[in-house]
């Protein structure tokens, strides 16, 4: 194992030292839309529930389900604001990597040589502001590819040229 | 090569595929109505002659429309050979057009279940790592046709491949006495649970139909036992004890020998070639290249009487849930056929490295985790089932907690060399998977909050059969980990599919 350490890893890039790139500002208005949108609908479907349903209506701790809400919501808010800032991309010359996360810290690499096929998405939020994701599917049993949410469409098209580029070659 | 191709026209099956073809619909009939039918069974003689005729044209009409329909799926599946893909062409009305180029085929097997080992045909199976719609199954085959459309499917690039099977020797060849030996070894429990689930189901349907005659009461009246002394409950206890033990060792016993009967194992070139099975004979070729990673499993007993079993892993093809078959299992190994198998997967296999073993932190994990579960368990019983002579349960469940979490954390390493990574886990079992770096398609570090503060994380890497969790590893060996496997796969040429 000395060989290993001693003569490989030294000379090896290291992705403990690169420069990640944020994703796109705007992504976090998406964010806090979309949460928004969720949760309006919750409350509106507590809301008629208790009108209409009269097993909840009579269940006395129901405005508690308003406060959890709030609770969970703001909560949510929270860690959208703080992880947003976490959430970084770089592409090297030979793979792409995708780190994020508050609670659970995760960054994931995937070779341009193992990429399948890769995929634009635009969600109806995110369209507003032009704002894309980014999909790479890699081959089998991929249930853990990489996903770069909320960068500009015509980066996400570039990215997805040049990586198209670098499976060909 | 290709103009000669026998298959450049379009062909079809053996014409003995439509009786494959008529079982198989017949089967399938059967599955949705055998309810029917054994009402009809149970009413018949309340049934008068003049309906009872109308039920047996019923039927006929029914059995010779299912004729038709096999003749007629039949004669509407052609495949062929253009240039290097498959083209399958099949369907009555709504016609379906496949067509497979041969690098994405990941191998062609041989099966046959009792009745194309009756009629003396084969199914040929055509795997890709695609999706689950090129999976493409031609039902009945002659011996002849089948291995000339899998030397064409698979390019049979050296003429190695063609050595007879005759004049082989095989690694492993696995007899009755080795079979009953193996499955006596079998993890019981498991194979229970398997018949337990099984026999739940049947027992699940068969309600269903008693409901439907007014009369649950005819299963419910066994279930009725009175609440006799504690000697009483006991003894039955024991009796429960012993049938659980005999069904267990029962279910494994038929299960090995299913699928695993006659097991063969010939080397050959480039690939392994496999036979195997009772019912449904299958022949498998499994070429060395596209095996992304083996399991060698054993567990104490096996150990002792020093036979484990392999499990080879193949890329699955897209989020199909049916990956059992696809992964294919090597029973009664011993030490040197391993020992074989290892080096002709992978040359650089000898040199012992260091073993690392997953930070303190991992057993300091489990004991949480269990503790909670424990602590949830015993509020149960408080709270809700509110009878505290069930809290002597704990007297059993926690020594056992504590010995499988000792276990675990015993059996949990990696060690690797220059290509390959080796990581071993299990409780009563020990599992030992090796894995070449270059197989490796995407990798991940993951690190909780938790694990923040001791500095440790858990690496991940996916492969296209599945992902390799190596739990709580120190932060920085885990980096370096990260970017010399990346460099193995970026630096690699070869194909590792």
């Amino acid at each position: 194992m000395d060989y290993f350490k001693n003569n490989l890893v030294n000379q090896l890039p290291d992705i403990s030292e690169l420069t990640f790139k944020r994703i796109h500002k705007d992504y976090l208005k998406v964010l806090v839309l979309t949460t928004l949108v969720v949760f309006l609908v919750l409350f509106l479907g507590v809301f008629f529930l208790k009108k209409n349903v009269e097993i909840i209506a009579n269940f006395e701790y129901v405005n508690y389900f308003y406060f959890l809400l709030s609770i969970i919501f703001l909560l949510l808010l929270t860690v959208f604001s703080i992880g947003f800032s976490r959430r970084k991309y770089v592409l090297r010359e030979k793979d792409v990597t995708y780190k994020s996360g508050v609670l659970i810290e995760k960054i994931t690499t995937v070779p341009y040589s193992r990429i399948q096929h890769v995929e634009i998405n635009e969600a109806p939020i995110s369209r507003i502001f032009k704002l894309a994701s980014l999909n790479v599917f890699t081959a089998g049993d991929s249930s853990n590819d990489l996903v770069i949410k909320g960068i500009k469409k015509e980066e996400a098209l570039k990215i997805k040229e040049f990586i198209n580029q670098q499976i060909d070659a | 090569m290709l103009n000669n191709s026998l298959f450049a026209d379009f062909s079809r099956q053996s014409p003995k595929g439509i009786i494959i073809i008529y079982i198989k619909l017949l089967y399938k009939v059967l599955k949705a109505t055998w309810f029917l039918l054994f009402l009809f069974l149970q009413k018949f003689s309340k049934i008068n002659d003049d309906t009872l005729i109308y039920i047996y044209v019923g039927i006929g009409v029914l059995l010779i429309f299912i004729l038709i329909r096999a003749y007629l799926l039949y004669k509407n599946f052609l495949f062929r050979i253009d240039e290097n893909h498959f083209v399958l062409k099949e369907g009555i009305l709504k016609k379906k057009n496949t067509s497979i180029s041969f690098d994405r085929i990941q191998n062609v097997n041989f099966k046959q279940n009792l009745i194309q080992q009756l009629i003396n045909v084969y199914e040929v199976n055509i795997e890709t790592a695609g999706s689950k719609d090129t999976e493409i199954a031609i039902k009945a085959l002659t011996i002849d046709k089948a291995e000339a459309l899998k030397k064409e499917l698979l390019q049979v690039k050296s003429t190695v491949e063609v050595v007879e099977r005759e004049q082989l020797k095989p690694l492993l060849k696995i007899n009755f006495k080795e079979l009953l030996k193996v499955s006596l070894t079998e993890n019981h429990l498991q194979n229970l649970m398997v018949f337990a689930a099984l026999v739940f189901g049947v027992f699940q349907q068969l309600n269903d139909v008693f409901k439907g005659f007014n009369s649950e009461d005819v299963l419910d009246n066994y279930t009725d036992v009175n609440p006799g002394d504690i000697f009483n409950s006991l003894f039955l206890f024991v009796i429960l004890f012993l049938l659980l033990i005999i069904v267990g060792v029962l279910s494994s016993f038929v299960r090995i020998l299913l699928f695993h009967f006659n097991l063969t194992l010939f080397i050959r070139e480039e690939s392994f070639d496999i036979t195997q099975g009772l019912l449904t004979k299958k022949s498998i070729i499994l070429s060395k290249g596209k095996v992304q990673s083996i399991i060698v499993s054993t567990n104490p007993i096996k150990k002792k009487l020093g036979i484990s079993f392999i499990t080879f892993k193949q890329a699955v093809s897209g989020k199909v849930k049916k990956q059992q078959h696809k992964l294919i299992r090597i029973i009664g190994c011993k030490a040197e056929q391993i020992k074989t198998i290892k080096e002709l997967l992978y040359v650089n296999d000898s040199n012992e490295s260091e073993r690392y073993v997953p930070n303190k932190y991992f057993i300091f994990r489990m004991y949480f985790r269990s503790s909670i579960g424990l602590l949830l368990v015993n509020s149960i019983i408080l709270f809700l089932i509110q009878d505290p002579n069930l809290l002597w349960v704990n007297l059993l469940f926690i020594p056992l907690t504590l010995l499988l979490i000792q276990m675990k954390y015993k059996k949990a390493f990696y060690q690797f060399n220059e290509e390959l990574l080796i990581f071993g886990e299990g409780r009563v079992e020990t599992h030992l998977t090796y894995l070449p770096f270059f197989k490796v398609q995407n990798i991940k570090i993951k690190q909780t909050i938790f694990q923040k503060r001791k500095n440790v994380v858990n690496l991940i890497l996916q492969t296209a059969s599945g992902k390799i969790r190596i739990p709580c590893i120190e932060k920085e060996r885990a980096i370096k980990l990260y970017n010399y496997i990346l460099y193995k796969i970026e630096s690699n040429k070869e194909s590792w599919m």
